[in-house]
C-alpha cells in the first residue's frame, strides 16, 4: 500500500509527464513508433543506458557526479573480449570478472573522491581519460569482433517471449530500490547527499559512503558493459561514447537533484525511457546524429534548470510559510 | 542628547529594521561625532550589527532617517556609503590570501598607467599608507603568510586607503591576543587624532571601555542606554545588556550524583584548546561560560572527535578514550547538538523521523533491512515523548519551527543512547516556549544519569540550568564555580578575562 503510494508519489509525476509527452510526439510524427517490433527495440535500447543510470543516480544522490562510466564501457568491453578470445575464460567467469573490474574501477573513483578529497567532477574527468586511453592499449586499439557464439543470446534471448534485458533491468532496478530505501548504507547515501556535515556529525562514515557509491556505479557500468559486448558480440574502445551524459540525463530527468539528497531510481528508469524514446523518435524521423545530440543536450539542460527552478520555488514557499503565522500544533 | 556639541558627522533618527520574525532594530536614534570612538554594545542579536550594516549601506532601514553632516541621505548600497567615507571591517576578512599585502590594499582599484598596473606606484603608496598608520608589515608579503593579527591590520589599512571618515569595526579583536589588541588600539587612537570617527563593536567590554568616548547599548533591537563612556562601568553595561526585566522561567531540576561520567585532564587540541581539566558527574549539567572565540566550542570539538587531541586524557565512565572522528565518539556514547542547526545537524531532505533515527540505524534493522514499521513506531514514540509536532512525521524538517527542529536533533541523541551529551548553544534562535521544552528535556536526560556539557552565551540560562560552570578564556578553563554562586555580572566579569 505504502509502496504503491510511493510509486505514484508527486516526484514521479513530472518524469512520467515527460515520458508521455515524448511518446506522444514520437507516435504522432511517425506511425512506426508504436509498432510492436519498435517497442521491443526500445526495451533493448533502454537496458544498457538504464543500468548505467542506476550508478549515476546513486552517485548523484551523494552530491557527486560520475563522468567516467562511458569510458569504463570502452575498457570493460575490450577486457571482456580479451578474456574470452585470448585467455579462453568460460563465459560465466569472464562476465563476473568484468563486473568485478568495473567495481574496482569505480572504487578508484571513490578513493579519489572520498579519501583523496578531489572534487568528483575532476576525479572522474581524469579517470574518464585514463580508462579511455587504457582501452586503446589492446589489439592495437582495434575492436575485437566475433567474441563468442554464446554471447549474443544473453542479449537477444527471451523467456516467455519477454526479452532477457527486460529481466536484467527490472531486477537491477528492484535491487537498487531496495538497497536505497531499505538498507542502512542506502539511507546513509541520502544523508551524505542531504547534508555532508550533518552526516559526519551523526556518526556516518562519509568517506566510506562515497567509496561505496562510486563502487556501485562501477559495478553497474560493468553490467552495462557485459550487455553492450553481448549485443554487438564485440569489444571496442569506441563503445560507451557519450553514454555518461545519457545516464546522468536519465537521473536528472527523473528529478534527481545534482546538489544531492533528492531522487529515486524508479524515476531514473522513467528518465532513461524518456531519453531512449526521444532518440528513437528522432531516428525514425531520420533526424541526423548532429541534431540528435543537440536535442539531447537541450533536454538535459532543461531538466537541470527545472530542478533549480523547483528549488527556488521551494525556497519561496518556505519563506512564505515562515512569514505567515504558523498553524496551531506546529509550534510548541 | 548631547548639549552644545559640534555638528554630528552622522546622525540616525528613529531607525527601524525588521527581518522575517525579528524586529532587529526598533526606533533607534544615535549621533556619531568626528574624532570619537563610539562603542556599540549588546548581546548577540541585539541589533548592533544590523545598525552598523545600515550605516555601511548593506541593509536598508524600514523607516527612519539618516543624516550626513546634517543633510538627509540614502545609503542605497555599500558603494554609496563608501562615497560618504564609510568604511567597514567585519569579523570575516575580505582579503585574498594568495595576493600580496599591497595588492590586497588596492584590490579593485590598482593604480594604472597606460592600461597596465603601475606596480612601483602601487608599492610606494602601500608603503606610505602602512607607514602612516604605523603598521609594520612587509607590503610584498603574501597575505596568507601573515598572522591573523597582521591580516587584521592589513584589513584596516585597506579600509583606510579610501580616506574613510567613519570606520566601522565589527568584532575586530575576536581573533587577537592581548598584545595584538593593544597594537590595534594604538592604531585606532592615531586615526581618531586625524579626525576619523570610529564605530567599534566588541564583546570584550573591559578591554575597550577605557578606549572609547561614547557608549551605546542595544538590547533586543532597542537602544537601552547611550552616553559618555565615563558614565559607564562594567556593571552598568552588563545590566543594560542583559536586562533586568522578568526573569525567564528555568525549570531546573538537580540530578547530579558524585559519580564521574566524564573526566578530562590537561586537554590540548589542534583546534585551539590549550588546557582544560574538569569532571562531569552522572546527571550533572556542566556549563561552559566564555566569550565567543574563547575556546568553548573547541573544547567540545576535541571531546567529540572533530579536532585532534594532542595531549591530555579523556575518561568516559573510567575508561580512557580518544576519538579520531565523531563516528568513534558516537559509538563511544557521546552525542553533540551542534551550534549551527541548519549547517551541521539537519537533513532537509528527510522528514523528522529519519532525522532522529540516523544516529543509530542499526536499531531499525530486521535482518539486513531497515524496517519501516519499526522506524515509524520508534519515531512516533520520540515525537510523543519530546512533544515534537506530529507534522514532523510527514514534513521535511525544513518546514518545522526552530524549536521542533532542535527537539528532533536532541531526540537523535536519545535514540543513539548517548551517555554524555554536548549541547552548543541549544536554544539559539528558538522561541521562549520551545526553550523551556529544551530545558525539560535536559532535566529528563540528567534524571536518567546522562552527563551534559552545556555551552551557552545566554548567561542567565547557563547559570540557571548548569550545576557547575567552567570559565573558558583563551582556550583554557580558568575557573570552575558552583553555578548558584555566580551572577550574570560576575560570570561576565570572569569571562571577559578579569580576575574574580
Amino acid at each position: 500500500m505504502n509502496t504503491l503510494r510511493r510509486l505514484f508519489a508527486p516526484s514521479l509525476i513530472a518524469p512520467l509527464a515527460a515520458l508521455l509527452l515524448a511518446s506522444a510526439v514520437a507516435s504522432l510524427t511517425t506511425p512506426r513508433f508504436l509498432d510492436g517490433q519498435n517497442l521491443l527495440n526500445l526495451s533493448l535500447q533502454v537496458s544498457i543506458v538504464g543500468l548505467m543510470a542506476i550508478g549515476s543516480t546513486i552517485v548523484i544522490l551523494t552530491g557527486g557526479i560520475d563522468l567516467s562510466p562511458g569510458s569504463m564501457v570502452a575498457l570493460l568491453t575490450m577486457l571482456m573480449a580479451l578474456f574470452i578470445t585470448q585467455n579462453h575464460l568460460p563465459l560465466g567467469e569472464a562476465i563476473i570478472l568484468t563486473i568485478l573490474i568495473g567495481s574496482a574501477l569505480g572504487a578508484v573513483n571513490g578513493l579519489l573522491v572520498g579519501y583523496g578529497r578531489i572534487p568528483s567532477f575532476i576525479a572522474t574527468l581524469a579517470t574518464l581519460s585514463v580508462f579511455k586511453g587504457w582501452s586503446f592499449l589492446y589489439n592495437n586499439g582495434a575492436p575485437i569482433f566475433s567474441v563468442s557464439p554464446d554471447l549474443e543470446p544473453l542479449f537477444y534471448g527471451s523467456v516467455f517471449g519477454i526479452p532477457l534485458p527486460i529481466f536484467y533491468v527490472l531486477g537491477c532496478f528492484a535491487l537498487a530500490y531496495v538497497f536505497l530505501n531499505y538498507t542502512a548504507p542506502g539511507r546513509s547515501i541520502y544523508a551524505v547527499g542531504g547534508n555532508e556535515s550533518a552526516a559526519r556529525f551523526s556518526g556516518i562514515n562519509v568517506r566510506r559512503v562515497r567509496l561505496l557509491a562510486f563502487t556501485l556505479a562501477g559495478a553497474t557500468a560493468g553490467i552495462a558493459s557485459v550487455l553492450m559486448a553481448a549485443r554487438l558480440n564485440s569489444g571496442s574502445p569506441n563503445y560507451g561514447q557519450g553514454m555518461e551524459l545519457q545516464a546522468i540525463g536519465a537521473a536528472v530527468i527523473g528529478g534527481a537533484s545534482l546538489a544531492g539528497g533528492y531522487g529515486n531510481v524508479i524515476a531514473t528508469l522513467i528518465g532513461a525511457l524518456t531519453i531512449v524514446v526521444v532518440q528513437n523518435g528522432l531516428n525514425l524521423n531520420a533526424v541526423p546524429t548532429s541534431w540528435q545530440l543537440i536535442t539531447l543536450g537541450v533536454i538535459i539542460a532543461l531538466a537541470v534548470s527545472l530542478d533549480s527552478w523547483r528549488r527556488n520555488i521551494a525556497e519561496l514557499v518556505v519563506r512564505f510559510l515562515r512569514r505567515s503565522p504558523s498553524s496551531p500544533g506546529e509550534d510548541t | 542628547m548631547n548639549e552644545v556639541a559640534p555638528q554630528p558627522l552622522w546622525e540616525v533618527r528613529s531607525l527601524s529594521k525588521s527581518f522575517p520574525g525579528v524586529q532587529a532594530l526598533d526606533d533607534v536614534s544615535v549621533k556619531i561625532y568626528p574624532g570619537e570612538i563610539h562603542a556599540l554594545l549588546g548581546e548577540n542579536g541585539s541589533g548592533k550589527s544590523t545598525f552598523a550594516k545600515i550605516l555601511a549601506g548593506v541593509y536598508q532601514p524600514d523607516s527612519g532617517e539618516i543624516r550626513f553632516e546634517g543633510a538627509p541621505v540614502r545609503l542605497v548600497d555599500p558603494l554609496t556609503a563608501r562615497r560618504y567615507g564609510v568604511s567597514e571591517i567585519y569579523q570575516e576578512f575580505s582579503l585574498v590570501r594568495t595576493l600580496s599585502v599591497a595588492e590586497n590594499v588596492f584590490l579593485g582599484r590598482l593604480p594604472r598607467r597606460g592600461g597596465r598596473v603601475d606596480w612601483p606606484a602601487m608599492r610606494r603608496r602601500a608603503v606610505e599608507l602602512l607607514d602612516g598608520l604605523g603598521i609594520k608589515v612587509d607590503p610584498d608579503a603574501m597575505v596568507g603568510s601573515l598572522s591573523v593579527a597582521e591580516q587584521q591590520l592589513v584589513e584596516i589599512a585597506k579600509a583606510l586607503s579610501i580616506e574613510a571618515k567613519l570606520l566601522i569595526l565589527d568584532e575586530p579583536t575576536a581573533a587577537l591576543d592581548v598584545r595584538e589588541v593593544e597594537r590595534l588600539h594604538d592604531l585606532i587612537r592615531r586615526l581618531v587624532a586625524r579626525g576619523t570617527a570610529i564605530v567599534y563593536i566588541s564583546h570584550r567590554i573591559r578591554e575597550f571601555l577605557d578606549l572609547t568616548d561614547r557608549v551605546t547599548v542595544f538590547k533586543d533591537g532597542r537602544l537601552v542606554g547611550s552616553g559618555p563612556s565615563s558614565e559607564f562601568d562594567l556593571g552598568v553595561v552588563v545590566r543594560l545588556m542583559l536586562g533586568e526585566e522578568l526573569k525567564e522561567h528555568f525549570p531546573k531540576e538537580r540530578h547530579a550524583s558524585d559519580e564521574p561520567v566524564l573526566e578530562v585532564d590537561g586537554l590540548v587540541s589542534d583546534g585551539g584548546v590549550k588546557g582544560a581539566t574538569f569532571t562531569v558527574h552522572r546527571g550533572e549539567i556542566f556549563g561552559l561560560g566564555g566569550m565567543i572565540g574563547s575556546g568553548r566550542t573547541e573544547i567540545a570539538h576535541a571531546l567529540f572527535g572533530v579536532d585532534r587531541v594532542s595531549s591530555g586524557t579523556i575518561r568516559l565512565n573510567g575508561v580512557s578514550v580518544r576519538f579520531q572522528s565523531p563516528q568513534e565518539a558516537i559509538a563511544g556514547g557521546f552525542g553533540m547538538v551542534m551550534e549551527d542547526r541548519k549547517a551541521d545537524s539537519l537533513f532537509f531532505n528527510f522528514t523528522g523521523i529519519p532525522n532522529i533515527t540516523v544516529s543509530r540505524l542499526a536499531a531499525l534493522l530486521k535482518g539486513p533491512f531497515l524496517s519501516p514499521g519499526r522506524e515509524r513506531r520508534l519515531g512516533r514514540e520520540y515525537l510523543r515523548q519530546l512533544r515534537i509536532t506530529p507534522a514532523a512525521e510527514s514534513k521535511s524538517v525544513q518546514f518545522l519551527s526552530g524549536g521542533n527542529q532542535q527537539k528532533c536533533v536532541i531526540a537523535r541523541w536519545v535514540h543513539s543512547g548517548s551517555k554524555f551529551l554536548i549541547l552548543d548553544e541549544p536554544t539559539q534562535g528558538i522561541d521562549i516556549g520551545a526553550k523551556i521544552e529544551v530545558y525539560r528535556l535536559l532535566n529528563a536526560l540528567t534524571s536518567q544519569g546522562v552527563g551534559i556539557l552545556l555551552i551557552s552565551s545566554d548567561y542567565p540560562e547557563l547559570l540557571a540550568m548548569s550545576d557547575r560552570v567552567g570559565i573558558v578564556w583563551d582556550g583554557r578553563i580558568v575557573a570552575i564555580e558552583q553555578a548558584n554562586r555566580l551572577t550574570d555580572v560576575s560570570l561576565f566579569a570572569l569571562a571577559s578575562g578579569a580576575a574574580a
